[in-house]
């Protein structure tokens, strides 16, 4: 039987009862609760923690680059400067960051080496890492010479979003460079001053033919006139001899002349395409009268060759007269020309002439670059002579090949690398 | 004057046209060649005359012709070199080699031509000679072995006596066989006979 009394026991005990599992709830909720703002706290530690950790990284970065001796920078693809260090800035003459910052490099590359600039931007773009030199004229007008090794920065997903370059002076290098190279053409110069010594000798001789058939002729006339028995018009002729035997004296000369003027080579880097196809112009009119097809096979990667470009010029032009003429000789019936220009490796370059004429006989073939050595009834025989000196000034050699089909002349010349080396060094941000 | 022939070799076709011009107005027969080898593979020997010859020429050299010619059995023409300015010791080796005579450039032209005519005379004399050579050696083949016998010991100065008991013969023999030779010979006198049998000697 449930009296009052147990009733307000048992009312008493349900609500203590409800009351202790509403206070567990609650200690339990409060507990998780706290558990998660702990763990929230933590994280937030956490995150923080890491922004920490990320703003020391590019602090260490910053000074790192900042204080770093040579140039850094990031580009553009099309070659806008993002980011550039104060070396940076000082290697180009920049006041102030945003003297450069925003502009395109190419306000500092010099003229002749924008397309040289531009090629290697376009690879490091394309994904490799390459090192170059260049001519840079700072902001200032300075001229220096420049070496840059450049990599490629990529985004999370891979794709070069800019160059990251580090780039040194190297103008007082090159300056030495220089010097050695003087130093060689000056050697050179005394190496043809000998030459022309012994071409002192051979002109000599060379000089004796015209002047002792002129006096042969002259004399022959006198001894007629003298004995009276000759009719004035027999005279013409020997005369008429006269006059192209003292021209040929002077034809000799000017060869003379022309080889002693550019005996002071003025080098410059020129594009040896540039120089054949020049080659190619001047004598189209006499290619045309010889009826001869010149083609050209030249090297894609337009060589740059340091060399004075009158002097390979005449080189040229004279392998392709000769050319004509040997052919003309022999009424060839194919009369072609192919001038090529063939990269040896990175740092010499090849030019080659080929004909379709008779070809050189193999007795003669090693006294064609002989001074007035010569096969032809009007030829001096300096063309090849001269052109040798000329190549051999240059550092380079020149040499004749005989064929079935035709002769080959051809000489090297030192090439400017494009590109120095295919250092493949990575520079990383994080070291 | 002669019907001499002067052959000038010489690569430079102005210098041999112009040599040509010069040596014509003595009143000289003219031939040019324009290389050794074709002077070797044109000349005819057998004409009279001198050459004259460049120093220095491509392909085969003056001297080297000069070799060539040396070498040959036939009679040997006189060569006058021309020579440059500084070849003095080549043409030193020329006349060394045989060479009759050089002029070195620029010459005179009186000079090279009284040396061509000097040239010419040697020559035709030195021709003359070996046409007197020839013809005593003809003369001389034309006596019998006995004959021969009895003009060697006539040149010895034997009488006919003598000559008679040494060969086995009567006097009478050898007089006959003496005659014959001095008319073979063409000789008139006894001293001519000995003159002839001592040029034959030395021929
Ligand atoms: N392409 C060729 N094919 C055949 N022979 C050649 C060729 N080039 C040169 N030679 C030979 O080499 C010789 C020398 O050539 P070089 O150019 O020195 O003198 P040249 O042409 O005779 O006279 P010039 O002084 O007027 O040039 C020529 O006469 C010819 O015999
Ligand atoms: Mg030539």
């Amino acid at each position: 039987m449930i009296t009052g009394s147990d009733a307000m026991w048992l009312g008493f005990v349900a609500l203590w009862g409800a009351l202790t599992v509403a206070l567990i709830a609650l200690a339990v909720m409060l507990l998780r609760l706290r558990e998660a703002e702990q763990r929230l706290r933590d994280k937030e530690a956490e995150q923080q923690g890491v922004l920490d950790r990320l703003q020391e990284n590019e602090y260490r970065l910053r000074t790192i680059i900042e204080s770093e001796p040579e140039c850094v920078k990031l580009q553009a693809a099309d070659g806008t400067v993002l980011e550039i260090n104060p070396a940076g800035l000082r290697l180009v003459d920049a006041g102030r960051p945003e003297d450069i910052i925003g502009k395109k490099i190419y306000d500092v590359v010099a003229q002749e080496y924008k397309d040289i600039y531009r090629e290697n931007m376009r690879r490091v773009f394309e994904g490799e890492a390459v090192v170059y030199e260049f001519k840079s004229i700072t902001l200032k007008g300075r001229t220096c010479w420049m070496e840059t090794h450049a990599v490629p920065l990529r985004d999370a997903r891979g794709a070069v979003y800019a160059l990251l370059g580090i780039t040194r002076d190297i103008t007082e290098h090159k300056w030495a460079e220089e010097q050695g190279r003087r130093h060689q053409t000056e050697l050179a110069r005394v190496a043809r001053l000998s030459t022309m010594g012994e071409m002192a000798t051979g002109l000599a001789h060379e000089l004796n033919q015209p002047l002792s058939a002129i006096a042969n002729f002259a004399r022959g006339c006198i001894r007629r006139l003298r004995s009276g028995d000759v009719a004035p018009a027999d005279l013409i002729e020997p005369l008429e001899e006269v006059c192209e035997q003292a021209e040929r004296a002077g034809e000799i000369m000017r060869h003379v002349r022309d080889f002693v003027r550019k005996s002071e080579p003025r080098m410059t880097a020129v594009d040896i395409n540039q120089v054949v196809r020049s080659v190619v112009k001047f004598t189209e009119l006499e290619a045309r009268q010889h009826e001869t097809v010149v083609t050209l096979h030249l090297a894609p990667q337009q060589p740059r060759v340091w060399a004075d470009s009158i002097m390979v010029e005449q080189v040229i032009c004279n392998l392709v007269r000769n050319a004509m003429e040997a052919m003309a000789e022999t009424r060839s019936l194919r009369r072609e020309i192919m001038i090529r220009t063939v990269p040896q490796g990175e740092d010499a370059i090849e030019i080659e002439v080929i004909d379709t004429g008779p070809g050189i006989d193999g007795a003669v073939i090693d006294q064609v670059f002989d001074q007035f050595f010569t096969t032809k009834p009007e030829g001096v025989g300096m063309g090849l002579s001269i052109s040798r000196s000329i190549v051999e000034s240059h550092g380079g050699s020149i040499r004749a090949e005989s064929r079935a089909g035709g002769a080959t002349f051809r000489f090297t010349l030192q090439a400017i690398p494009l590109r120095l080396s295919s250092d493949e060094r990575r520079y990383s941000l994080h070291s | 004057m002669s019907d001499a022939t002067v052959f000038i070799v010489d690569d430079d076709q102005a210098v041999a046209r112009s040599l040509r011009w010069l040596i014509e107005t003595v009143r000289l027969k003219v031939e040019t060649f324009a290389s050794a080898q074709a002077f070797l593979d044109g000349y005819d020997a057998s004409k009279p005359g001198c050459l004259v010859l460049d120093v220095r020429m491509p392909g085969m050299s003056g001297l080297e012709l000069q070799e060539r010619l040396a070498a040959r059995r036939t009679h040997h023409v006189p060569i006058i070199f021309i020579t440059g300015h500084g070849d003095v010791q080549m043409a030193v080796r020329a006349v060394q080699a045989g060479a009759f005579d050089f002029v070195e450039k620029p010459f005179n032209d009186q000079d090279l031509l009284d040396r061509i005519q000097r040239a010419i005379a040697f020559e035709g004399e030195q021709r003359g000679r070996e046409a007197h050579r020839a013809q005593l050696r003809a003369l001389f083949a034309s006596l019998t072995p006995r004959e021969r016998e009895v003009l060697d010991l006539v040149v010895e100065g034997l009488s006919n006596k003598a000559i008679a008991n040494a060969l086995g013969l009567s006097a009478k023999t050898v007089e006959v066989h003496r005659a014959k030779v001095m008319e073979k010979l063409h000789a008139r006198s006894l001293s001519d006979l000995v003159k002839l049998a001592m040029q034959h000697q030395a021929a």
